[in-house]
């Protein structure tokens, strides 16, 4: 009947349903401080995962996944390319970010109690960031087959490998072979480039809807009280690509003052090679060399993965409706030891790594 | 929360954010000896410039090999730059100078061909990516493992067509009195041939030898004056037309050096010998343009490997690992 009437005004229903797509989206409203300076984790999380995807693409068109020319594509993309070497660092840089921010943006809901009835599914899909965004970076530190990337690499695999039960097929899987050659390449290029990406952005659709349908959390000992609303178009959406822009030109102009790093090229005979873990696994590499041998699961599974789990079942946890921080000490106290913990393991850990002499 | 609070947790998370940058730029992997070249607006004038003074200097360790073998050598290396220049400062201790290079030396009745070599110091860069150069040097180039692709009695070069290296080649006797290195690069061997070639170009240096093979040729030309350390080179040299006129204990040089044109003379070269030590500054445009010539960008790095030569030739010499050279503004 719609569908008759339409025709009969003269639209296709393709064009309709956009209009009446655009007008919704017009009319939407959300709390003015949904992004403001002082609550922009999210959005900056959400910028940055936008200027991952672009650099991304344009890297890849100059990228050759193949261990003979990989490393050459990445140091001619960076090097005699225009903006090649703004448009990687912005990637690397992006990347760093992105985990701080990640984290921040974690520890801020974690804090003010924003994970409490009914926002239980956004904390949960935001957990799981913390499984997918690492898994773009162990992938993509192998594409560019620099030293770093390949013996990094290894020892992410022998680390996996300890895993009871899944980890030597999740190793072979990968890897797809004895050795880390051109599969392992070729499989870490299209998790990096095309899996992951698909499951980042399930992930944030994921997050948006139940944002969109739970609500935002309001101050935590106001949540009652009406907030002033503004429209997501184009005040929200503005102040989103302020966001995006800001964190574009700050990256660009830090990507041309400090390079991306480029290492030498992957020598797989070079076992000399010692790669030094980098600052977001410093506490977990320090864990794996607390327990050695046969225990090296504890720490290279079971305590990560009961962190991630305790993390997201948070929620289910703490089931009393108080937010205010004062009135929820004891997981307040419980998230500051763990935070401490991994402190003190990354301290030890940049000691072990970037201090002491090299053996 | 205070606004004062948020506005200095803020500014604690941006501090923490700069930091990050720079920890997360920071060295990861293996150490290798990095020479860093440091920026100047003019490069030095020569040996004794000031700026060398200012520049800190790098401790390359050298190994000997061959008949070498278990020796130990050092050079001083340091480096500058410019916007269109590099320029880089050796020194190292030779008890002997050793600039004989065969010279011809008559004994009153005849002429014989004088044992003896000539130092030398030769750099290798990559112009296009080598295979493990990065990480074992010279070792894939020059002392290859038997069954290597590159692996041929007494050759030198690089295992492919795609790999190549620019060989700077400074000799005390056969170069550097006019005033320049040999620019060279390094290919592909061939089944008859080894992939070391000479840029284009002229240069080197010419024999100064009789179609009999019995005396030398040329001697210095009225008027002219013999080069750095009385080396005759070709360009002053005139033929002999009477032999009469040498003297028992008379020396004349057997390798000329020859002036450079083109790619061949890119490396310019001041050099002293004194108090049982060379000093070398080899200075070169950062970007020659030539396909045969690595071309320096200082925002990148870039790997080398140096070999010293003690009156000494072919594999006689002392190596140094892989080194890196970087760019610092």
């Amino acid at each position: 009947m719609s569908e008759v009437q339409v025709h009969a005004a003269g639209q296709r229903p393709s064009a309709a349903a956009a209009r009446e797509g655009c007008g919704r989206l017009l009319r939407v409203r959300v709390p003015a401080d949904a992004i403001c300076w002082h609550r922009f984790f999210g959005a900056l999380q959400l910028a940055l995962i936008g200027l991952l995807f672009l650099t991304g693409v344009l890297m890849a068109l100059a990228y050759t996944p193949v261990p003979g020319t990989a490393y050459d594509s990445v140091d001619y993309f960076q090097f005699s390319l225009p903006f090649g070497d703004v448009v990687r660092g912005v990637h690397h840089y992006a990347w760093n970010l992105l985990l701080v921010v990640m984290a921040l943006h974690l520890l801020r809901a974690l804090v003010l109690g924003a994970y409490k009835a009914p926002r239980q599914p956004v904390w949960v899909s935001g957990v799981l960031f913390l499984l997918v965004i690492p898994l773009f970076i162990i992938t993509g530190d192998l594409l560019p087959w620099d030293q770093k990337g390949y013996w990094s690499t290894q020892v992410r695999f022998s680390i996996i490998a300890s895993v009871p039960l899944v980890g030597d097929f999740l190793v072979q899987l990968l890897r797809g072979g004895p050795l880390t050659g051109i599969v392992a390449l070729t499989r870490c290029y299209v998790l990096h480039i095309l899996l992951l990406p698909g499951v980042l952005l399930l992930l944030i659709g994921l997050h948006m809807y139940f944002l969109a349908t739970r609500g935002l959390s309001g101050p935590p000992a106001g949540e009652a009280a009406a907030r002033p609303q503004v429209p997501f178009l184009p005040t929200i959406a503005n102040r989103w690509l302020a966001v995006f822009l800001a964190s574009a030109i700050g990256l660009g102009l830090a990507a041309r003052l400090w390079p991306a790093p480029l290492g030498d090229p992957a020598d797989p005979t070079d076992s000399s090679f010692i790669p030094r873990p980098e600052w977001w696994v410093l506490a977990l590499n320090q864990l794996v060399a607390i327990f050695k041998g046969p225990f090296m699961v504890i720490g290279s599974a079971i305590i990560p993965g009961a962190l991630i789990f305790l993390l997201a079942a948070l929620p289910f946890l703490d089931r009393s409706p108080e937010r205010r921080p004062s009135k929820r000490r004891g997981v307040l106290l419980g998230a500051a030891v763990v935070l401490a913990a991994w402190a003190v393991l990354s301290v030890m850990g940049y000691v072990e790594h970037f201090v002491q002499p090299e053996p | 929360m205070p606004k004062r609070w948020q506005v200095a947790l803020f500014l604690g998370v941006l501090m923490g954010f700069t930091g990050l940058f720079i920890f997360s730029n920071g060295a990861v992997g293996a150490a290798k000896q990095t020479l860093t070249a440091v920026y100047s607006k003019t490069a030095p004038a020569g040996l004794d410039d000031p700026a060398w003074g200012k520049v800190k200097s790098l401790e390359v360790p050298f190994e000997g090999k061959e008949k070498f073998a278990g020796k130990k050598a050092a050079v001083s290396a340091k480096a500058v730059y410019t916007d269109s220049e590099i320029v880089f400062w050796f020194n190292w201790k030779d008890p002997t100078l050793s600039v004989t290079k065969e010279a011809w030396k008559f004994d009153g009745q005849n002429w014989a061909r004088q044992k003896g070599d000539e130092d030398r110091i030769s750099l290798l860069f990559e112009i296009n990516r080598i295979q493990n150069f990065a990480t074992k040097g010279c070792a894939v180039v020059c002392h290859v493992p038997a069954g290597a692709p590159n692996a041929k009695e007494g050759k030198f070069g690089t295992a492919t067509e795609a790999e190549k290296g620019d060989l700077w080649h400074w000799k005390a006797a056969r170069s550097d009195p006019a005033g320049y290195a040999d620019d060279g690069y390094l290919t592909k061997i061939g089944d008859t041939k080894g992939g070391r070639k000479p840029d284009a170009g002229k240069g080197g240096d010419k024999p100064n030898i009789t179609d009999d093979k019995t005396k030398p040729k040329y001697m210095l030309a009225p008027g002219k004056k013999l080069g750095k350390h009385n080396i005759l080179l070709a360009a002053d040299a005139v033929e002999i037309t009477d032999y009469t006129i040498f003297k028992a204990g008379d020396v004349i040089t057997y390798r000329m050096p020859l002036a450079a044109e083109g790619s061949f003379g890119d490396i310019k070269a001041v050099s002293r010998y004194g108090d049982g030590a060379w000093t070398v500054m080899l200075s070169r445009k950062l970007n020659t343009g030539n396909e045969d010539d690595v071309a320096f960008d200082p925002r990148k790095k870039y790997n080398f490997a140096m070999a010293l030569f003690d009156d000494s030739k072919d594999y006689d010499s002392y190596d140094s690992e892989v080194l890196s050279l970087e760019f610092k503004k």
